[in-house]
């Protein structure tokens, strides 16, 4: 199967792990996976800020990288569901893919050889959990259901602590991080109290905007847990 | 312009989504007399409630709306309960004034008949043309202080519910 | 006045209270999931009550003539007005032509957003709020911070102060219990002498002319039917068109609200009393422009529960007055622009756009996505700051070009260590990312 990777632009530029291990997963599931070199930003960040008008550049440079694949596959859940609600090409937005949801539905991966033997607190980010609806959600009367989880539970040793509150937003929120400081770090604060009152070792979710910044707070309080994209868990023999 | 003619003219027609109709499938195993525990009436049998109020007042029309201030435990009739939420049909044609079931210290409430949702309360209730009814769901509430419920706000401070059905 | 942002601020530099606040209302939301939960329509419940409120959106015009006519016909004063200022005018016309200088009202968002209270007092008339939270918040002076919990803001030792000041409870004494009960005999005296009572209303019903009024503590009854006449207030988007339509909307209210079955009182006004005067006030003010916008007509089908409010991690990390309107929280967002757009150009912003809002909408109003078209139309209509201006459009063209975004990218990694400054919001109380060597397309590049 054919897949052009999109990585978003900071994770390119700061996190490049998360895009290797996207890279090395979908090719150790035997997919053929292009990575467009030009590819830059999908407009997100102008978009939630209000300048969605100013996005036709990165709109038009997406299209130019990513045109004719019919997957796209991205590690982040917030910038897929901006693709998905906001590109003006049908065609690319009914083509894009969190990667949990391309291996989930389309490679409909059952089997995976990943070990990770270490107590793992699961973060749900909320564009994939509300908008891409890669799990139930707690506010609905609706049967429970996470990919998220189902791909986890394929990895060996691993241990998965969902917090009470188990999908209540960490605070990042784009621009929202910096514009509402104080509202977005007493957001992150709470959540990461969650974690560490769990005991785990690592947070893992599926948008590495909200790990970054839950990882600022803990490296500001000094503490060993650390952060994971999912697919450095399901990638890590 | 008026502001009537105002409002009305801005008022757009929107392309036309029709009414659903009436709601099909409410669940129907409700259990009135939990509704009453989890809103905080309590249940009497008659004889129950003879030893606990026996100086109550049936309704009379006699009394007005600020003699009643005066009654301690005033009892009137409901025309059913609902068995989802507790809640009790009251009519002013069986009030002996709008204010009674709020202004008494303690009601007790009659209930002969159970329905077991609103939808079926609204049937139930028809095309009534009474000039004033309410559902009655408990006794007076209030948890504006931090949360903390405390029973007995502006309106009765106890309800207690004889069922008769 | 002070932006969201900066007001949240200042809220949370209380840790304790916010921590405080946030799982107060976290637990409101928790009683809410229980309730809906235990009723397998939940879901079609909302459907079905969404269905209605489109439907009576499609035909509104229509409804309100019809609910007019029936209500006059009920014996009802039906009036009109087109905004705030005709609003107050006619309700102050009505307590001047009874000649009363002191009223009693129970919740009315409706009056809070016309600023009744204070054109009525520059007129010599005081009004007497009943709700327990509403005269605890008249008392001190400030405004509601929650619709449903009008004073969530406070703690006990707050209003026991506050009463022992204004009613004179003894100094210390911060039972609940104790303060509800002085509470009950201050406005008891109240009740029985008003000869105005002002309420709001929950749902007015096209097909019979009645008007349904909830509440727990029985201050609307207790107002309304004492008085010689009674004012009932309402935004025009409160008219559902027949009665059996009260079911799906009663189901779900009060378990939205507080987790609550349904409220204790929830009262059929159909025909004025013997001797007494019902007046209907039906308020556009904004209404109609939110109608006739497709992006935010849905907004206007809001039976204000706050189940938004209580379920925003926002919101319950920076308390409703952060939000410096009488309605707060994600649906306050929504609506506030419409009325002025530049004084709440931050509402819309105050979000992580989590969707959370959304989800637990009684009626389905789709929140999340009206604040993100809020962005849009406050941003074109060049209510950004300068700065921000400038820096999105160089954003835009930077992440519009592959060679300078990788220009900029390389350059941004290496001197990551600038920014590790208290003049970035971000390194305040959080660590900067740490810049790797290589990006991952060099790394792809070298594969």
């Amino acid at each position: 199967m054919r897949v052009a990777l999109f990585v978003p632009c900071y994770i390119d530029q700061f996190y490049p792990q998360v895009a290797v291990a996207s890279l090395e997963l979908l090719e150790k599931l035997g997919c053929e996976v292009v990575v467009p070199t030009d590819q830059t930003c999908c407009g997100q960040p102008m978009a939630n800020s209000g300048f969605a008008s100013s996005t036709e550049g990165c709109d038009a440079n997406f299209s130019q990288n990513f045109e004719g694949f019919d997957y796209i596959v991205g590690p982040s859940g917030s910038c897929v569901l901006h693709v998905k609600e906001h590109h003006p090409s049908k065609k690319i937005r009914n083509s894009v893919y969190e990667i949990c949801e391309f291996l989930m539905d389309v490679l409909k991966v059952s089997s995976l050889n990943a070990h990770f033997p270490h107590r793992v607190g699961l973060h749900q980010s909320c564009h994939g959990q509300r908008g891409l609806h890669l799990s139930s959600m707690s506010e609905r009367n609706e049967k429970h259901f996470s990919k998220i989880e189902d791909l986890l539970a394929l990895v060996g040793g691993i241990e998965v602590v969902l917090p009470v509150r188990v999908d209540e937003c960490c605070g990042f929120g784009g621009t929202f991080c910096v514009t509402e400081e104080a509202v977005s770090v007493k957001m992150g604060q709470d959540r990461i109290k969650e974690h560490h009152a769990n005991a785990v070792s690592y947070i893992v979710g599926v948008d590495t905007s909200c790990l970054m910044h839950m990882e600022g707070i803990l490296r500001r309080q000094g503490s060993k847990v650390q952060v994971k994209h999912i697919v450095e868990i399901l990638n890590h023999a | 312009m008026s502001a009537r003619e105002q409002i009305l003219g801005k008022i757009e027609p929107l392309a036309e989504s029709k009414h659903p109709g009436a709601f099909q499938g409410a669940s129907e195993e409700f259990d009135f007399r939990a509704s009453l525990a989890v809103v905080g009436a309590r249940v009497m049998t008659m004889a129950e409630l003879e030893t606990e109020f026996p100086g109550r007042r049936r309704y009379d029309k006699t009394l007005d709306g600020l003699s009643l201030a005066e009654i301690e435990v005033l009892e009137i009739d409901g025309e059913f309960g609902v068995a989802e939420n507790g809640a009790i049909w009251l009519l002013e044609e069986a009030l002996p004034h709008r204010v009674a079931p709020f202004i008494c210290q303690h009601l007790v409430i009659n209930v002969k008949k159970i329905v077991p949702h609103m939808h079926a309360a609204y049937e139930e209730l028809g095309k009534v043309n009474s000039g004033f009814g309410l559902f009655l769901s408990g006794p007076s509430k209030t948890a504006d202080i931090e949360q903390s419920l405390v029973i007995g706000a502006h309106g009765a401070r106890s309800l207690t519910v004889v069922i008769h059905a | 006045m002070l932006s969201h942002a900066e007001a949240s601020e200042n809220f949370i530099a209380d840790a304790d209270r916010t921590d405080w606040h946030d799982e107060t209302l976290w637990f409101v939301r928790e009683k809410r999931d229980k309730v809906s939960k235990v009723l397998p329509e939940w879901e079609a419940l909302r459907e079905h009550a969404s269905q209605i409120k489109d439907h009576t959106l499609a035909n509104l015009g229509e409804y309100l003539q019809a609910f007019e006519a029936k209500a006059q016909a009920n014996g009802i004063t039906v009036h009109w007005a087109a905004d705030a200022a005709e609003h107050n005018a006619i309700v102050h016309d009505i307590i001047a032509a009874q000649g009363s200088k002191i009223l009693v009202k129970s919740k009315s968002m409706l009056t809070e957003e016309c600023h009744l209270n204070d054109y009525l007092a520059s007129k010599g008339i005081e009004v007497v709020d009943t709700d327990l939270g509403e005269r605890i918040v008249q008392f001190r002076n400030e405004a509601p911070s929650h619709i449903v919990l009008p004073a969530i803001h406070l703690k006990k030792e707050d209003v026991g102060e506050t009463f022992h000041q204004f009613l004179g409870t003894p100094k210390g004494n911060k039972d609940p219990q104790f303060l509800t009960e002085a509470a009950r005999q201050h406005l008891r005296g109240h009740f029985l002498a008003s000869e105005v009572a002002i309420t709001g209303v929950n749902f007015a019903v096209a097909e019979t002319g009645e008007f349904v009024v909830c509440t727990n503590e029985g201050n609307a009854d207790m107002g309304a039917h004492l008085a010689k006449v009674h004012i009932a207030c309402m935004g025009i988007e409160k008219i559902i068109p027949k009665r059996a339509d009260l079911a799906s909307f009663l189901r779900l209210l009060a378990r939205s609200a507080t987790g609550q079955l349904i409220t204790t009182y929830t009262s059929h006004f159909h025909k004025p009393r013997e001797g007494q005067e019902i007046h209907i006030m039906l308020i556009d003010n904004g209404r109609t422009r939110q109608l006739a916008d497709p992006k935010y007509k849905n907004s206007l089908k809001c039976i204000r529960c706050a189940a938004c409010f209580n379920t925003c991690p926002v919101y319950r990390r920076s308390g409703g007055h952060s939000y410096h309107q009488p309605v707060a929280g994600p649906i306050g967002s929504i609506l506030a622009p419409n009325i002025d757009k530049k004084a709440n150009v931050d509402l819309p912003f105050a979000s992580t756009l989590c969707g959370s809002c959304s989800n637990v909408c009684p009626v389905k109003i789709n929140i999340h996505e009206q604040l993100w078209f809020w962005r849009q139309d406050l941003m074109e209509a060049g209510l950004a700051p300068v700065g921000k201006t400038i820096g999105m459009k160089l954003m835009a063209f930077t992440l519009a070009n592959p060679v300078i975004y990788r220009i900029g990218g390389s350059l941004l990694r290496r001197f990551a260590g600038l920014l590790n400054t208290r003049l970035n919001p971000w390194y305040k109380q959080r660590e900067m990312p740490v810049a790797p060597q290589e990006s991952f397309q060099e790394w792809y590049k070298k594969r």
